[in-house]
């Protein structure tokens, strides 16, 4: 039982398998949720006033439930035996299925994004898990894992180096930077390309953020209106069956708060470098050019704050559950200045002599602005869109389009013109009476759709011509999926 | 076969200088089979429960075949206002009469292209065109082509998309 190489087979790929202990730390998770179950069914009949029973089940529980954890156990073991890896220039490969064999290959130049995951128990033992993430919709993640940490680090460096196109510039270099824990022996380790830190969330500002959210005040509200109902009519049926309901709002809060706890944003060749997570601790890697499309927005009650959240739709991590949720994060919660440094991190350069200036207006402006630089709703449109006709708008730079909206909710999203997938126009029956249409500008799956609601149709219009136009120059000029190729990109400088 | 759409007045959805081209008026007949199938379940049941329990239950079968009258009004002239054209770098494609749509794909940006005949479009022999590109919000498909027509088109998006395909 080692986590050594396996001989190579016929395809020349050296076929690794990963750390023997996942095959407890994945089965512990199965065995911890039938404990609770049984946990619970046991303090019900407690409740229910029938004793603890311990001399009748308490043997016969303990043997179910040992039973199932050497099953459990056996049954990791032998998929832990059945799953094993390899990486060559191009791709990597996993094997994984004790009775479906799945054999998975992905290209690395697809590569969209590499993240270093490690949940709790993992990571009270020193391992992580690697997940490789390709744009191919659903669960099209590879992962790998679990690995010891060091080995996960170089594994991502390798992957990463490998993915950029770096490896034959590689070989000259001579210090190797991390430890021999090599990821694929025969080869010198890659190095983890520099990075230079850029932001930092603290605590303290992500527990007011959360305060000031709209999750919390409801939560207050109805805290209030339960004690203030039940203090009145002195009934307790309305507390017992909506605290479930109030209980989950603050989970919701508290799982927000630990995935994005400690959240700290980094720039390095090898792209964008997010940390974050309270319980599980997740280090993300999102290579250039695979940001497709970008969110600022604003809640009401940040708005004294100037605070905003950034988020991100990047293929793979896609709109799945809480993982992607907690991926597409770019900036939980930052100033303006640190939301204008963030979009920085994703566009460079914008397109703009003046970005800042431009994105202030993005941000909080309204109408045309002083040098007409958006095309915004015409007055028609209060009729559909009352609060927020004179913010709704688009401005076009050189790199990217900007589409503002949202009065109470402010929103900005930003574009890059080579990633725009394909473009839509639509009226209702309302609209067509009124001269208006929306467009759509359509993106990968993510928590971003952008759109510009209620434009004057003929600017509408035009703008659907103008921007397939667009996205067709920018791709011809597009960064290479190997994006360290033909020699390093320059790392554009700091706006600050 | 394939007659230009209707062209309404010129507005956001003619863009200058594209050629439209129509789809087969054989969807209009596929799409109102489709259309009464569906209507004749609530007939039918209208009916029943009419004779059998209550005469309000005429009013379930009144609606629809007022459901299937007005279907026949509207599906030829939705199947007319429908509408593709291949230019030089995108396809385009649009429909809808109260609500309607245009959507510009660039042949670079599709990832593959389905021929897709169910059991009434193939009696009637008509098939389906369906673009996918990396957005899931993309809904572009070319209704009603005859499948001949269908094939070749696909094989060009293919042909076309290949040589501009540019990753994500």
């Amino acid at each position: 039982m080692s986590a050594g190489s396996q001989p190579a087979d016929g395809t020349g790929l050296e076929w690794r398998r990963v750390h023997p202990v996942t095959a407890l730390v994945r089965g512990w998770t199965v065995f911890a949720a039938l404990a609770v179950v049984v946990a619970q069914q046991s303090s019900d009949d407690l409740l229910a006033g029938r004793g603890l029973g311990v001399p009748a089940h308490f043997g016969t529980i303990l043997l179910g439930l040992a039973a199932v954890a050497v099953l459990g156990l056996g049954w990791s073991a032998v998929s832990w035996r059945c799953t094993t890896y390899a990486i060559d220039d191009d791709s990597v490969h996993l094997r994984t299925g004790v009775l479906f064999r799945q054999q998975r290959k992905a290209r690395l130049d697809r590569l969209q994004a590499v993240d270093v995951v490690q949940p709790l128990v993992a990571r009270l033992v020193g391992l992580a898990e690697l997940r490789l993430e390709v744009a191919g919709g659903g669960d099209s993640a590879i992962r790998l894992g679990l690995l010891r940490v060091g080995e996960t680090d170089a594994l991502r460096n390798e992957l990463l180096a490998r993915a950029a196109g770096v490896r034959a510039a590689r070989a000259a270099a001579a210090v190797p930077a991390v430890p021999p824990a090599a990821a694929v022996p025969g080869v010198p380790p890659a190095a983890a390309a520099p990075e230079r830190p850029l932001l930092e969330v603290s605590p303290g500002r992500l527990i007011w953020s959360l305060v000031r959210s709209g999750a919390f005040v409801l939560f207050v509200l109805g805290a209030l209106a339960l004690a203030a109902v039940t203090a009145g009519t002195r009934q307790t049926v309305l507390l017992v069956s909506l605290l479930p309901a109030m209980l989950g709002i603050l989970g919701y809060a508290f799982s927000r708060f630990s995935r994005e706890f400690g959240f700290r944003s980094a720039i390095s060749p090898d792209g964008i470098r997010l940390r974050h997570g309270l319980l599980e601790s997740r280090a993300q890697t999102i290579p250039p050019g695979r940001v497709q499309a970008v969110r600022l927005t604003q809640p009401l009650l940040w708005r004294d704050r100037d605070w905003w959240r950034v988020e991100v739709n990047v293929a793979g991590y896609g709109r799945g559950g809480q993982d992607g949720e907690s991926s597409s994060v770019l900036l939980p919660v930052g100033s303006r200045e640190d939301a204008v440094r963030t979009v920085w991190l994703v566009l460079p350069d914008l397109g703009t002599p003046d970005p800042v200036d431009l994105l202030d207006e993005a941000l909080a402006g309204s109408g045309a602005g002083p040098h007409g630089r958006f095309t915004v709703s015409p007055r028609a449109a209060r009729w559909l869109d009352p609060w927020a006709w004179s913010r709704d708008g688009f401005a076009v730079t050189g790199r990217a389009l900007l589409l503002r909206g949202g009065r109470l909710v402010r929103r900005l999203v930003l574009v890059p013109h080579e990633r725009t997938q394909s473009v839509g126009l639509e009226q209702g029956p309302l609209q067509r009476r009124l001269g208006l249409a929306s467009v759509l500008v359509h993106s990968t799956p993510g928590p971003v759709a952008p759109q510009v609601p209620h434009l004057r149709a003929a600017d509408a219009a035009a703008l659907v011509d103008a921007q397939a136009a667009r996205a067709r120059e920018a791709r011809a000029h597009d960064v290479p999926e190997r994006w360290m190729a033909p020699g390093p990109r320059p790392t554009p400088e700091d706006p600050t | 076969m394939s007659t230009p759409p209707s062209s309404p007045a010129r507005g956001p959805f003619d863009p200058p200088g594209v050629e439209w081209r129509g789809v087969s008026p054989r969807l209009v007949a596929a799409r109102l089979l489709v259309v009464s199938l569906w209507a004749l379940v609530p007939f039918a049941a209208g009916i029943v429960l009419a004779v059998a329990v209550t005469p309000w239950c005429w009013v379930l079968a009144a609606a629809a075949l007022v459901g299937v009258c007005w279907a026949g009004w509207l599906v030829p002239r939705q199947v007319r206002a429908t509408g593709y054209a291949e230019r030089a770098d995108d396809l385009l494609i649009r429909r809808g009469i109260m609500f309607r749509s245009l959507v510009v794909v660039p042949y670079g940006r599709l990832q593959y292209v389905d021929v897709e005949a169910g059991p009434v479009a193939a009696r009637f022999r008509i098939a389906q065109v369906q673009l996918h590109t990396a957005s899931p919000a993309t809904d572009a498909a070319v209704p009603g082509l005859a499948p001949d027509d269908a094939a070749r088109l696909r094989d060009r998006l293919a042909a076309r998309g290949e040589a501009r395909l540019a990753g994500l």
